[in-house]
């Protein structure tokens, strides 16, 4: 039964996967906005930790899931 | 591992300090308690640095005044003109998150830790970002931005209403507590030496950032309550 539980709370922090390609994408994008208009740059900080913070979310239901499965079907 | 998986049960509950011995007795948990001990101390530090200023800057002074201002122009580039009013509470949540964010590096256990505290804090945005929304438009104008781009997004809307404060709440809790279960179990491999560049990571760089998105999020949020 434990197997199982560690099992699916691995499947569950499979979200970071998601995550983590999104951030990626948004910031090289990011990066190269500023490369080439670096008076723009307060701007597209700005936008970029928005984005980070909204794609991060799903991360972070990805981990507060497994954290119950553990914790509560033990 | 048995052991660490125990006591990270018992971290996840919110811990009892002690009880007030009316009514049968009022529990009050930790979370509260640090609180108030940061209340006091942002309260005890803000009244040393107010006293006689000066039209000429000391040093002090100087950089209070660059991180009031840093407050201001953020949150005022945000919300322009009509959300000014909301700048003083907006910069109170960030001193506090920053605050109980950072805490955990002195060995006590941020209030931010606590499902219920972020669950508060959550709440409080959202009724302020409505509040804010009836404040600018009324009553009429305030329901009518639930139609806003078109009314086919109505329940949408509606729904955001309680996706918002949910996402906000499970963000900062999850980012928190997630630091504080990955540092244990780094401590648990490599108690010396090691742990500390990831304290540095996970205890200051992600707590403040955390604290700033949850502010930046909530303006953003009211300011579209203001504008649509």
């Amino acid at each position: 039964m434990s197997a199982l539980i560690g099992i699916g709370a691995g499947i569950a922090v499979l979200t970071g996967l998601g995550a983590g390609i999104g951030i990626g994408i948004a910031t090289s994008r990011a990066t190269e906005a500023i490369a080439r208009q670096p008076e723009a740059k307060g701007d597209i900080n700005k936008t970029l930790i928005l984005g980070c913070a909204l794609a991060e979310a799903t991360a972070i239901y990805g981990l507060v899931i497994a954290f119950l499965i553990i914790f509560f079907l033990k | 591992m048995q052991d660490l998986a125990s006591r990270l049960t018992e971290e996840l509950q919110s811990k009892t300090s002690f009880t007030i011995p009316v009514f049968g007795g009022v529990p009050v948990p930790t979370s509260v308690v640090v609180t108030w001990a940061i209340m006091a101390v942002v309260l005890l530090l803000t009244f040393i640095f107010v006293r006689n200023l000066k039209m000429v800057p000391g040093k002090s002074q100087i950089v209070v005044e660059s991180l009031v201002g840093f407050i201001n122009d953020l949150f005022t580039d945000i919300l322009g003109e009509h959300g000014k009013r909301y700048v003083p509470y907006l910069g109170t949540v960030l001193i506090y998150l920053a605050v109980s964010n950072v805490i955990g590096l002195f060995g006590i256990t941020p209030p931010t830790k606590d499902l219920d505290v972020t669950a508060g804090l959550a709440l409080m945005s959202i009724f302020l970002i409505e509040y804010s929304g009836v404040h600018q438009k009324g009553i009429k104008g305030w329901l009518k931005s639930f139609t806003h781009p078109m009314p086919a997004m109505t329940p949408f809307n509606i729904l955001e209403l309680f996706i918002r404060p949910l996402s906000l709440c499970m963000r900062l809790f999850g980012n928190i507590f997630g630091g504080f279960v990955v540092m244990e179990l780094i401590k648990l491999v490599i108690p010396a030496i090691i742990p500390i560049p990831f304290s540095f990571y996970f205890d200051i760089f992600d707590g403040l950032l955390q604290a700033y998105v949850f502010v930046f999020l909530t303006s953003l949020f009211m300011q579209e309550k203001l504008e649509a």
